[in-house]
């Protein structure tokens, strides 16, 4: 494709395959953005479960920690395609990353609608538990499948 | 050398050679240590974080440290075990990575900070309700800075020679 071809040679794809510390660098950045967002999202989630932060409603945390899930969000989607740049067409053709974008597509998308109606007061409990539990699925998914793809 | 024929007797074990040579065995294990790590990062940014008074601050600093410790405790042991047997299975090229041995003074350092800070922060959060001390934003900032090292040293060791 020669979108990809074209990334791969693009300004910041030299950055990242020029110093030896810029991947190593960006890669830790990425790994603090998801540990950000999917760690604040993971303590929504086990709240939705009923199994844990249970002294506060699942509205009340979410909101309270929405501005730091985004803030991850942010890191983890500026990081993620600038690696994806580096090496753009082995990437794209990976069986692994393509199942991670597909995850975090989901994930994405889930969060924003259902996930977040789920957290509203007067959710029904069963509902809320199945969006807790899924939610924690699709991201534990995504880190998976993105650990996966240097070994593919 | 003693230890060279230590490093060499761990990765003749069964369990190395699996971990190592298996196709799945070495990502899934790096998986959990990663999903560990955001576990474990989670519950502490929310506690730090709240330390400094920059999220959260209508929740009391006690039910944020109480309720978050369990679950730090488990990503601490499922990061920990992941970390062991990751580290068993190629115990010879931890042993000469730079970065490995940063990594394990960062994290020597974190039990150091738990024994410093336990006494003044950690073991009674309720008096810090309404007057956060500097002692506890030292702390905080400290636990934020560790575990940010940790991910980035941690990182590192891949790209050692």
């Amino acid at each position: 494709m020669p979108f990809f071809e074209w990334l791969t040679t693009s300004p910041w794809a030299n950055l990242m395959n020029g110093p030896e510390w810029a991947f190593p660098v960006v890669e830790s950045l990425h790994f603090m953005g998801f540990a950000l967002s999917i760690g604040t999202i993971a303590i929504v989630d086990l709240r939705l479960l009923g199994i844990g932060m249970r002294r506060q409603t699942a509205a009340e945390l979410a909101t309270d920690l929405q501005r730091w899930t985004l803030a991850g969000f942010a890191l983890m989607l500026i990081t993620g395609p600038l690696m994806f740049s580096a090496d753009a067409v082995r990437y794209h053709e990976n069986p692994s990353f393509q199942f991670k974008m597909t995850c975090l597509m989901t994930a994405l998308l889930f969060h924003f609608t259902l996930h977040r109606r789920a957290t509203r007061a007067g959710t029904p409990a069963l509902a809320a538990r199945l969006a807790g539990g899924l939610s924690l699925l699709l991201w534990t998914a995504v880190v998976a499948g993105g650990r996966m793809i240097a070994f593919v | 050398m003693p230890v060279a024929s230590l490093l060499e007797w761990i990765e003749s074990t069964d369990l190395s050679t699996a971990i190592r040579e298996g196709a799945l065995l070495y990502p899934i294990i790096g998986g959990f240590h990663l999903l560990g790590i955001a576990l474990f990062g989670g519950m502490l940014l929310v506690t730090d974080l709240r330390l400094l008074g920059w999220a959260m601050q209508r929740r009391p600093v006690a039910d944020l440290v109480e309720q978050s410790r369990p679950w730090k405790q488990l990503g601490f042991v499922v990061v920990v075990v992941s970390g062991l047997l990751l580290a068993w299975a190629e115990p010879q090229k931890l042993y000469r990575s730079p970065s490995f041995w940063v990594k394990m003074a960062l994290f020597a350092l974190v039990g150091v900070h738990a024994l410093v800070f336990r006494a003044g922060v950690y073991r009674d959060p309720a008096k810090l309700d309404g007057a956060t001390t500097s002692e506890a934003r030292l702390a905080a900032i400290l636990s934020l800075l560790l575990w940010a090292g940790l991910i980035v040293s941690g990182r590192l060791i891949a790209f050692d020679a």
